[in-house]
């Protein structure tokens, strides 16, 4: 159908796509990017401002209500489900990341599964509806990014998953709603007026809020929708509407549904081996290469041999922190990264710890690193790159640059470290049963019958019960 | 209430005797920030320390005067507001999604109470439903941002720890003192808006500054709580005439207690959220030209801005631009019955509206209600109509009147380089052609209701009257008038809340 405007194309999309649309490589990619983000989720629920978020919105116990991941022992009314399950999958920075950059998968998936368990008895919904609803929201994100220059590049001024995460989470659940083309519409609408987050709180305890506020202002938007409110209908062409977060703001068309064409067919994600910034992750790979010239026979690194440490990295003022003084901020660092994966020779999950982050050793390698920005080195996931110098007292100079490293789209993680990262995350807080059950459910998403399943075995039941309910044949 | 209320575990004064918390962990101390705001002031810990440090003496006789009829006016657009349809979705939505904990009362519904943040988004979502609230300069709609959290807020504590009155008008000017500061630190932010909405922005900083000052936040609390704000803040302007526009209020009066009640959790956000940090937006991001100031650390006296620059109050229910052409056309219409024994629209040739450039004020042939109010051609014809604009001229029947339609039909708009789009400079001109080719026309420089000619106060009861009467009977009416204007006696500030 014709469609006079771009917000309406938008609606039109949304309400026609349907499963059969989805390619094999767009499932194979969304299935991992779902499991990531679960793992790093149920990992993220052991986290202070997980506990914070917990606290505050207890307050709002009801009996309407879904789960909250990796707690069988309360529930939390869908709003605020999707609220603290968003804020855990971000926060430690261990979500995905994709190209323009955001953190796509964050701001969808906690507000889908929160939906799903409070809709009617009825209606229950099937991997493949799950699939196609996360997809959508995903697809909306990345297209509107493809709106301006200034997406492209690391952000400035708005937190991007604050930005189109809010759009795409009420895409997503409108899609899930089967909402008409004028609610579809309304959605985004509504959803815009909530969007936007200053760069000034990432590195700070508040960063997870982005996603966990995206998730949940999506999800609300979509029901006050539905429920008949209304925004304006061109809220995607206007200047003033969601222009108003871009300083260039071109808004285009998307595909015909006769033959859609994803655009997570043709640009991966990033998949975190480590919870830190992604731009951290060549620094860290370019320091491992580097070690192994230095390295003593007890595997340590000589610190006091170390003259200088020089850091080239492109110019990205929120992760120039030399001596981060919290894990919010470590996890912002470039020299932090370098230092810790010469000291330790890898970085993971219990470098950002308050012991690890004081290390007196850490502290007299971070006094001796520098950052440089060379001019060719752009501040974009696409295109940026990290070169490691080190120098030693007696003159030598060690050097190691990193173009790609392991987990960026252009050198994806495979299978097995996929599920190794989910083990490693997951079962921190779920049965060994729990941890499998999910691996198994996602693995084979687009067959079952009742997501509920996927609910359950986050919440942290263990039992043969559940698993036979999957329905697989 | 008591188990409700309990469950909050919050107290007015941290530093009072112990008590028996449900949440221990509500007031951590954090000495070592503590440390370094003391020597490296900032724009924002300067904030922080205003918001904690401000008292009720510095208050000043006109400063409270303004603010209370500010608090009337609000609270009797809040009532009237709970007729309208958005406010009926957004209450199904928070009944169908919420069920208990509720400890807070909704404008116009007696005996229905919701979870303080959901009672605080629907009242606010009230107070600009009809777009009836005030409205001040630099342009904000400043009291429906910060008056429902309060509200709210007021009812959550526990019965030992009520603010009184004056608690209560103290953190209602803080909320609005803040909004006023943070406008000052753009040049953008003196017209009209084109990109974000103004409540939106500030709105939310102002909610969170209020609750913060009502829940007695220490220093580094308050600075938290501005932060964690920030990012909850900015709606764009496409959403203004538009039915999802008073959820800007709505959301920057909840989300910015939601901050506050964050923070006195004790989650932090960037410490330097108002200072400008070029390469990493703070609050900066939703500005094009950012220069913050510092507040004046309150020693003996603060001034307020509230002292120096009024609110306008509105006298129907329409975007404010709309009063001056109001005035105008009403005064032409006069020129019009001296000139030829009636108003006779036949004789009408043309309508020239002398208005200045804003684009979503500019709407030929409006459609809803939400678009008629936002429309200079829609409020002008409308006065010359009927002689007014009132709560009906916003009816579906009086919108689509053919009578009406036929003027709107007749109207030309012209943008005069000297009327500029700022609620300060701006005048309305409405020119009638006859058709007979002699010209009249009726000017407006400040209409009445706007600060320099403000209303008297039997112009604001009346309103006030006008508008609560909707839902509550005479004798509540009556002592809500006086409980505010008595505001600073009242020994417990949540009976306000719960008369409504």
């Amino acid at each position: 159908m014709w469609a006079k405007t771009v917000t309406e194309n938008f609606a039109n999309v949304i309400h026609g796509l349907n499963a059969s649309h989805l390619t094999d490589l767009v499932i194979q990619r969304s299935k991992r990017m779902i499991l990531d983000t679960l793992g790093v989720g149920l990992l993220g629920t052991s986290t202070e401002v997980f506990h914070k978020v917990i606290q505050y919105s207890k307050i709002y116990r009801s009996d309407a209500s879904s789960t909250v991941w990796g707690h069988s022992d309360f529930r939390l009314p869908p709003l605020y489900a999707a609220f603290v399950n968003g804020v855990a999958v971000h926060s430690m920075d261990f979500d995905d990341t994709w190209h323009p950059a955001t953190h796509p998968s964050g701001a969808v998936l906690p507000a889908l599964l929160a939906l799903s368990e409070v809709l009617p008895q009825k209606q229950k919904f099937s991997g493949l509806d799950l699939l196609l609803a996360f997809n959508v929201g995903i697809e909306v994100q990345g297209r509107l990014m493809r709106f301006s220059n200034e997406a492209s590049n690391v952000p400035k001024r708005f937190h991007p998953p604050a930005v189109v995460g809010t759009i795409g989470s009420a895409a997503a659940t409108a899609k899930l709603l089967a909402l008409d083309q004028f609610k579809c519409k309304a959605a985004l609408a509504v959803a815009a007026s909530y969007a936007g987050a200053p760069m000034a709180n990432a590195a700070t305890q508040t960063k997870p809020l982005h996603i966990g506020n995206a998730a949940r202002h999506g999800l609300e938007a979509a029901c006050l929708a539905s429920l008949g409110l209304q925004g304006n209908k061109q809220i995607l062409d206007m200047e003033s509407g969601l222009g108003a977060f871009y300083t260039d703001y071109t808004p285009r068309f998307l595909p015909t549904l006769q033959s859609y064409s994803w655009l997570l067919d043709q640009q991966d994600v990033a998949i975190k081996r480590f919870p830190a910034h992604l731009g951290t992750h060549w620094v860290a790979d370019a320091v491992s290469s580097l070690r192994k010239y230095l390295v003593e026979r007890d595997d340590s690194v000589p610190i006091s041999r170390i003259k200088r440490i020089v850091v080239k990295v492109p110019d990205v003022r929120y992760v120039n922190r030399p001596f981060p003084n919290s894990e919010h901020e470590a996890r912002h660092s470039f020299q932090f990264a370098a230092c810790a994966a010469l000291l330790d020779g890898s970085i993971s999950v219990q470098s950002f710890s308050d012991q690890n982050i004081s290390r007196p050793e850490l502290k007299e390698l971070l006094s001796k690193t520098k950052l440089e920005h060379p001019a060719d080195n752009k501040p974009s996931f696409d295109n940026l790159y990290c070169e490691v110098n080190v120098t030693l007292q007696d003159g030598k100079v060690f050097s190691e640059r990193c173009d790609t490293f392991y987990g960026h789209w252009r050198k994806p993680l495979s299978t097995e470290d996929l599920k190794k990262k989910f083990h490693s995350n997951a079962s921190s807080v779920l049965s060994v049963e729990a941890t499998e059950g999910i691996i198994e459910t996602v693995d084979n998403l687009e067959k079952v019958e009742d997501c509920f399943v996927l609910s359950a075995f986050l919440k942290g039941t263990q039992s043969t019960k559940v698993l036979s309910k999957m329905c697989l044949p | 209430m008591g188990a409700g209320v309990a469950q909050w575990g919050l107290r007015v004064n941290p530093l009072a005797q112990s008590r028996n918390l449900a949440d221990p962990c509500l007031f951590l101390p954090i000495p070592t920030v503590l440390e370094r705001t003391a020597s490296e002031e900032t724009v924002t810990s300067s904030f922080a320390s205003f918001i904690h440090g401000v008292r009720p003496e510095h208050l000043s006789e006109v400063v409270r005067h303004r603010s209370k009829r500010m608090i009337l006016d609000s609270v009797g657009v809040g009532l009237v507001g709970s007729t309208t349809h958005v406010f009926n979705i957004a209450l199904r939505y928070c009944q169908q999604l919420y069920a208990s904990n509720a400890v807070s009362s909704v404008y116009g519904r007696k005996g229905l109470k919701l979870s303080p943040t959901l009672a605080a988004f629907t009242n606010g979502i009230a107070a600009h439903s009809m777009d009836f609230d005030d409205t001040w300069h630099p342009a904000t709609h400043p009291s429906g941002a910060v008056l429902p959290a309060l509200l709210a807020a007021s009812q959550m504590l526990p019965p030992s720890s009520k603010p009184n009155g004056l608690d209560f008008l103290l953190a209602f000017n803080v909320g609005i003192e803040v909004q006023g500061r943070l406008m000052r630190f753009s040049t953008e932010a003196h017209n009209i808006p084109k990109r974000f909405h103004p409540p939106s922005v500030v709105g939310t900083m102002g909610s969170a500054a209020a609750t913060a000052k009502l829940l007695s936040l220490n220093v580094t609390q308050c600075a938290h709580a501005l932060a964690i704000a920030a990012s909850l803040a900015g709606a764009p302007m496409a959403n203004a005439a538009t039915q999802a526009k008073p959820l800007h209020i709505g959301n920057a009066t909840r989300l910015g207690l939601e901050a506050a009640l964050l923070a006195a959790r004790g989650m932090e956000a960037s410490p330097l959220i108002l200072d400008d940090i070029p390469g990493c937006a703070g609050f900066s991001a939703f500005y094009g030209d950012y220069r913050p100031k510092p507040l004046p650390l309150p020693a003996s006296s603060h001034e307020f801005l509230l002292e120096k620059q009024d609110v306008a109050f509105k006298r129907f229910p329409a975007h404010l631009g709309m009063h001056w052409i109001v005035d105008a056309a009403a005064s032409v219409r006069n020129l019009l019955i001296n000139y030829s024994g009636s108003f006779s629209p036949s004789l009408i040739h043309a309508i020239l509206l002398r208005i200045p450039v804003s684009k979503y004020i500019n709407r030929p042939f409006p459609e809803s209600e939400h678009q008629a109010r936002h429309s200079f051609q829609f409020n002008a014809c409308t006065a010359l109509l009927d002689g007014e604009v009132d709560l009906n001229s916003f009816t579906d029947g009086c919108i689509h009147r053919r009578e009406l339609t036929e003027l709107l039909a007749k109207v030309l708009v012209e943008h005069p380089k000297d009327n500029i789009a700022n609620f300060d400079k701006m005048y309305g001109e409405v020119a009638l052609v006859l058709e007979n080719g002699d010209v009249l026309t009726g000017r407006c420089d400040t209409f009445y209701g706007h600060w320099r000619k403000p209303l008297s106060r039997e112009s604001l009861l009346k309103k006030f009257r006008s508008n609560a009467s909707h839902v509550l009977p005479e004798d509540k009416v009556n002592s809500i008038i006086t409980t505010v204007e008595n505001l600073e006696n009242l020994p417990d500030s949540s009976q306000l809340a719960s008369s409504l």
